[in-house]
C-alpha cells in the first residue's frame, strides 16, 4: 500500500479550504503544534448542507465523535468545520467537513464553497416533509455552484423516528435514481450509516486518485448500496 | 473568610452564576485567580454607578457615562443601563402597548416553525433553557414579536443567543424585545437582512481594518487563503454571545448598547492582532481556522476587563469618517 502514497500530500490537489485551488499542501503539519501533528495523504473537503434542523451537526459529531448527547446541539451559525482522517485500506484521507447554518438566508454566504467541495452531503429530516421537499431546489443550487464532478450523496437523517416518519424510504430512493445521486438513510441518534457515509467519500476520493486507467471507476451509488444497512433494526 | 467562601461559590460551581454548566475541562484555577481581582474592580466600580443612577432609576447619557460603560456596568444596573443608553426606554415609552397587541395576533406560519426548531438549540446547557427550564416561551415570545415587527428582515438565526443572553439578564421579556429592536433597527441596522450583505460588508471590512492595523498579517491570512466571513459570520451575528465567555460578552454589550457598532470591529480586530504571532506560525488553512477558534474562549479574554482595557488604547482610533467610508466600499465589493 505504501508506494501508492502520495509523497507528503503533493500532487493530490489542492488544501481543500483553498477557495482558488491553487495551493499544493505545505509538507505534513507542523509538529509544533500539538493538534495538528497529524498524518495524511490525501484531503477532502467535504460540505454538509440541507434545511434547518435536519440533523447536520449531529451527523458530524456522530461521525466525529461517536456521541449523540440529545438535547445537547446549537443551531450552526455561519459556517463550522471540523477535521477527521480515517483510513480507507492505507490510505490516510483527512476529511475536512464543513458544517453550514440551513436557514435560506445563509445559502448567500454558503454556496461560494461549493465550488471547491469534493463532496456534499445533502440531508433532509424523514419526519420533516418541507426538508425533503426543499431536496430539489438544494440540488438546483448545488447544479449552479458545485463542480461537475462533485459526489453527492443524499442522506434521509433521523430514520431511527418510526413513529414521527413521513416521508418513505422509497420517496428518498426515487428522488436519488431521477438525479442519479447516491442515496441512504442515517440516524445520527444510533449511528446507522453515519460512518458509511464519510468513509464512501473518503474511498472515492482515493480511487479518483489512485485508479489506474483500467481499472473500472469507482461509483459511491452503487458501493453505498451494497453496504448501507436498511430499516430501523440492528445497526 | 465569608468572602472566600463566596468566591468559592462562584467559582468552583458546576453552574456558572448564569446558568451555565461548566464543561468537565472548565478552568477552574485561572477563573479563580481572575475572579478574585474582577471582584474587587467590580465592587469598586458599582460605587462609581451608584453616584450616577437616579433616584427614578434613570441614567443620562453623556461623555461621564460613555467613559463608565467602557468600564463595565455593574450586573443590577445593566437592564435599566442598557434601556437608557440603547434608546430602547424611550421606544418602549412611546408604544407601551405593541409587544402585548403584537403577541396576541396571528404570525407567520414558516416563521413559528423556524423559531420552534431553533428553541432547544438555544443553550441547551443553560439551566433556564433546558427542557425543565422557564425561558424557552419567554425566548419564543420575544423572537416571534421581533420578526413580526420587522418582517422585512424575518427570523435571522444568530439571534436567538442574542435574545438568549439578553434574557438571563434583563429577566423581562418585554425589554429584551425592545432591546433587540433597537439593536436591528437603530444600532445595527440590514445586519439581519435576508440578504445578509450588510453582514457579509462587515466581515470585509473587518479585514480591511486588519490590513490597516497589521498589514502584514493580513498578507499572511490572505495567503492562507482566509475569508473574513468563515471566521466572524458568528462573531457578528450574535454579537460574540455563545463565542465569548459570557462577562466578555456583557461588557462587549455595555459599549454596544452605549456606542454603537464600531464596539464590535474593535473587539474583532483585537482578537486577530493581540494573537498575531500565533498566526504568523500558522502554515496551512485548517491550522489557521483550528487557531481562529481558540483565540475566542481562553484566559486572556476571560479577563474582560483587561481585554476591554487593551481594545481601547491599543489598537489606536477608529476615526467615523474612516470608518463609514472603508464600510462603504466593502458595500459595493458585496455581490
Amino acid at each position: 500500500m505504501g508506494k501508492d502514497r502520495m509523497q507528503n500530500g503533493y500532487g493530490s490537489g489542492s488544501e481543500p479550504g483553498s477557495p482558488n485551488g491553487h495551493h499544493p499542501f505545505r509538507e505534513h503539519k507542523q509538529a509544533s503544534r500539538q493538534s495538528s501533528t497529524e498524518l495524511f495523504d490525501l484531503a477532502s473537503k467535504v460540505m454538509l448542507i440541507g434545511d434547518s434542523g435536519v440533523g447536520k451537526t449531529c451527523l458530524l459529531v456522530r461521525f466525529k465523535d461517536g456521541a449523540f448527547l440529545s438535547g445537547s446541539f446549537i443551531s450552526t451559525v455561519g459556517i463550522d468545520f471540523r477535521n477527521k482522517v480515517v483510513d480507507v485500506d492505507g490510505t490516510k484521507v483527512k476529511l475536512q467537513i464543513w458544517d453550514t447554518a440551513g436557514q435560506e438566508r445563509f445559502r448567500s454566504v454558503t454556496h461560494a464553497y461549493y465550488r471547491d467541495a469534493h463532496a456534499l452531503l445533502l440531508l433532509y429530516d424523514v419526519t420533516n416533509k418541507a426538508s425533503f421537499d426543499n431536496i430539489r431546489a438544494w440540488l438546483g443550487e448545488i447544479n449552479e455552484y458545485a463542480q461537475e464532478d462533485v459526489v453527492i450523496m443524499l442522506l434521509g437523517n433521523k430514520s431511527d423516528s418510526t413513529a414521527d416518519r413521513v416521508i418513505r424510504t422509497e420517496d428518498g430512493e426515487k428522488l436519488a435514481k431521477e438525479y442519479s445521486v447516491a442515496f441512504m438513510e442515517t440516524s445520527a441518534k444510533t449511528g446507522m450509516n453515519v460512518d458509511l457515509a464519510f468513509m464512501a467519500v473518503a474511498r472515492d476520493l482515493k480511487m479518483k486518485k489512485t485508479r489506474k486507467p483500467t481499472e473500472p471507476k469507482f461509483n459511491v451509488a452503487d458501493y453505498v448500496n451494497q453496504e448501507k444497512k436498511t430499516g430501523g433494526c440492528c445497526s | 473568610m465569608a468572602g472566600k467562601s463566596s468566591l468559592d461559590n462562584v467559582t468552583q460551581s458546576k453552574v456558572d452564576g448564569y446558568g451555565f454548566e461548566r464543561d468537565g475541562d472548565f478552568d477552574h484555577s485561572s477563573y479563580d485567580e481572575f475572579m478574585s481581582r474582577y471582584l474587587a474592580i467590580l465592587s469598586r466600580r458599582s460605587i462609581r454607578w451608584s453616584g450616577i443612577v437616579s433616584k427614578k432609576n434613570r441614567v443620562p447619557r453623556s461623555r461621564k457615562v460613555k467613559r463608565y460603560c467602557r468600564k463595565g456596568i455593574p450586573n443590577e444596573h445593566r437592564p435599566m443601563v442598557w434601556m437608557c443608553v440603547s434608546g430602547a426606554q424611550e421606544s418602549m415609552a412611546s408604544s407601551p402597548l405593541l409587544y402585548q397587541t403584537i403577541l396576541k395576533s396571528q404570525h407567520d406560519e414558516s416563521t413559528v416553525e423556524a423559531i420552534t426548531i431553533d428553541l432547544h438549540r438555544t443553550f441547551p446547557d443553560n439551566i433556564y433553557f433546558s427542557a425543565n427550564g422557564n425561558l424557552r416561551g419567554p425566548l419564543f415570545n420575544v423572537l416571534i414579536a421581533l420578526s413580526h415587527k420587522n418582517s422585512d428582515q424575518g427570523y435571522c438565526q444568530g439571534v436567538n443567543f442574542v435574545a438568549g443572553l439578553l434574557l438571563l439578564i434583563v429577566k423581562n421579556e418585554e425589554k429584551v424585545f425592545w432591546l433587540l429592536d433597537t439593536l436591528m433597527n437603530d444600532i445595527l441596522p440590514d445586519f439581519y437582512a435576508p440578504d445578509m450583505k450588510a453582514t457579509q460588508a462587515e466581515q470585509e471590512l473587518l479585514g480591511e481594518i486588519i490590513k490597516w492595523k497589521a498589514p502584514d498579517l493580513h498578507a499572511h491570512l490572505k495567503k492562507m487563503d482566509i475569508q473574513w466571513c468563515l471566521v466572524a459570520t458568528k462573531w457578528f451575528l450574535c454579537l460574540f454571545a455563545d463565542v465569548m465567555p459570557v462577562e466578555t460578552t456583557l461588557r462587549i454589550w455595555d459599549c454596544l448598547f452605549y456606542e454603537g457598532d464600531k464596539i464590535l470591529l474593535r473587539v474583532a480586530a483585537m482578537l486577530i492582532i493581540q494573537n498575531k504571532d500565533q498566526f504568523l506560525r500558522c502554515r496551512t488553512f485548517t491550522e489557521t481556522m483550528d487557531f481562529f477558534k481558540q483565540i475566542v474562549n481562553n484566559p486572556k479574554i476571560t479577563d474582560c476587563h483587561a481585554f476591554l482595557q487593551k481594545c481601547f488604547t491599543e489598537l489606536g482610533p477608529f476615526p467615523k469618517a474612516k470608518i463609514k467610508a472603508l464600510r462603504e466600499e466593502c458595500m459595493q465589493g458585496v455581490k
